[in-house]
């Protein structure tokens, strides 16, 4: 197509470009693919032969297993509670107006600019004035707070799609709250709560920051790792678990994103 | 609400109480001084640390807003079909893994890495002689960060150029605008909300970055995150001076979130 935003060459020039941008985004990807198979201590040319045992070795790594175990446990609860908490706060900002709105809004969504670090440090003091130990709980209180920010920005706007006309209508046959929201609201913001909870989940699972300063001794995927990523004999079987991981939540995310939206086109609002 | 109060903003007055010596680690005397400010304030190390991630955060971010402005103007006005396909073909690598990305990243630059044996192998270049600058570098820092944040920073810039007025730029072409005409009279300006939005939200979390610089950054990569870090670390432990560069951080990254506000609206970029 030929326009006054692009020339037909200037088209070219750009889908160039931008083929070039994907392949570079994949191509640490892909390289990490051929190099989980590749019969070599050491993930360098020339490739030296297919194998599987860097996959045998990981699935046999019981350490790698538990703490695998020890995120998708954190990133399960956390996921649940940001969605409550997300829930609860999209429907106050979306439907009710009280004084201070804004303020409310802003404070709700800082956690999205604080560097995680400073926020990872800042709890890990206040436990240590009020005497909680460190350990899971203590990392999932730190990641409901950083992924509900996210819950809220998916929810809100899905929120303000609905006609309020529908709740009304359900109020006025004589729903009550809780009716109106588990019969009329909820199935209506489903789609969105599902994405929400599979942010906040692939957020948490993926987090180190925060995760490092509250985890006390035990050891999360993103931390085992951070330091297995210091020990060269463990590359090979790291870099197994991690196409797995990364093809993994590929899935999930173009999977969730394309459910999304044919959802939401069916629900039609 | 009371949870953010609790778990979000309590943490932080307490950095605040620790920076001025309020609570200690160690006992001993202590009450309110303002001592580790002035240690940090007078400290030339500190103030490069800062001044140089400050400066490897600009950099990565200019330059992948300026790469990333051309990937979205390609998505929102070439008229492709397949739009929303590339753009989640674009920004899916964001959505996972981030410490697997720095992996691939490790292995791929290293001394043995996938760069230089491939090079050895094809006899570009010596084995005595692997091109070391490529891993543990403020280079591979900021190429790190650039890989990273580029599939979210054309998110932004996207949603604004495609909810720009399109009848303005047939306006402009049959006022014989040429195409460079229109693009700097009409579509820079009327994106630019959505260009600063992208450039803050890389620019603020890069600032305190630790992970990436720990990973692949050796000494010459070592930004104010690390620092930070190495205060609460096992070793020397100084969680008052680390209180106050944390809370330097805060009271830097909240001073740029108000200039930035206006731009900033984060629901529009959600929403798509």
């Amino acid at each position: 197509m030929s326009s006054i935003a692009l020339s037909k060459n200037g088209g070219r020039v750009l889908r160039g470009f931008f083929a070039l941008v994907v392949v570079f985004l994949y191509a640490p990807i892909l390289i990490l693919v051929i190099f989980s198979f590749n019969d070599s201590d050491f993930p360098s040319f020339p490739l030296s032969g297919f194998t599987l045992r860097w996959y045998r070795q990981f699935i046999e790594n019981g350490d790698l297993r538990a703490a695998l175990w020890t995120s998708a446990i954190i990133a399960a609860a956390t996921s649940v509670g940001a969605v409550i908490l997300g829930v609860l706060s999209s429907i106050a900002l979306a439907r009710r107006f009280f004084r201070g709105k804004p303020v409310v809004s802003a404070l709700l969504l800082s956690p999205l600019v604080i560097p995680y670090l400073v926020f990872g440090i800042a709890l890990l003091l206040l436990f240590h004035q009020i005497g909680i130990s460190r350990g899971i709980p203590t990392v999932v209180i730190g990641h409901i707070v950083i992924t509900l920010p996210y819950t809220i920005l998916v929810l809100v706007p899905r929120l303000e799609q609905i006609e309020e006309a529908l709740e009304e209508a359900a109020y006025d046959l004589g729903a009550n709250r809780w009716e109106t929201f588990h019969l009329v609201t909820f199935p209506l913001i489903l789609p969105a709560v599902v994405s929400a909870l599979l942010i906040a989940f692939t957020t948490s699972f993926d987090e180190y920051a925060v995760a490092s300063f509250l985890v006390g001794t035990r050891s999360t995927f993103p931390i085992y790792l951070y330091s297995a990523l210091r020990f060269p004999s463990q590359l090979p079987q790291v870099i197994a678990v991690a196409v797995v991981v990364l093809l993994v939540s590929l899935t999930v995310v173009v999977a969730a994103e394309l459910g999304r939206r044919f959802a939401e086109s069916r629900v039609g609002v | 609400m009371a949870w953010l109060g609790v778990f979000f903003v309590a943490p932080i007055v307490i950095v605040a109480l620790y920076s001025f010596n309020v609570y200690t680690l160690f006992g001993g005397p202590h009450g309110f001084t303002l001592d580790a400010w002035h240690t940090v304030a007078n400290s030339g190390i500190y103030r490069h640390l800062f001044w140089k991630s400050i400066e490897m955060s600009l950099i990565v971010s200019i330059s992948i807003v300026v790469l990333a402005y051309p990937l979205a103007y390609y998505l929102a006005l070439s008229g492709t079909r397949r739009k929303y396909v590339l753009l989640l073909l674009l920004i899916a690598p964001f959505l996972t893994s981030y410490l697997l990305r720095v992996l691939a990243w490790k292995v791929i630059l290293g001394d043995q890495g996938v760069i230089n044996s491939f090079l050895v192998w094809t006899h570009l270049r010596a084995q005595e002689h692997p091109i070391s600058q490529l891993l543990y570098s403020r280079f591979a820092v900021m190429l790190v960060l650039a890989y990273i944040w580029l599939p979210f920073v054309a998110l932004p810039i996207f949603v604004s150029l495609e909810n720009l007025d399109q009848r303005l730029l047939e306006a402009a072409g049959d006022l014989y605008a040429s195409r460079w005409r229109a693009f700097i009279a009409v579509t820079l300006p009327l994106s630019l909300p959505g260009v600063i939005a992208a450039f803050f939200f890389v620019f603020v979390p890069t600032i305190g970055e630790f992970v990436t610089p720990s990973l692949v950054g050796g000494t010459g990569g070592y930004m104010y995150g690390n620092q930070i870090v190495d205060k609460f670390g096992a070793g020397f432990p100084d969680w008052e001076t680390g209180s106050v560069l944390a809370l330097f951080l805060i009271i830097v990254v909240a001073i740029l979130t108000a200039l930035f506000s206006r731009f900033l609206q984060p629901q529009r970029v959600a929403a798509e």
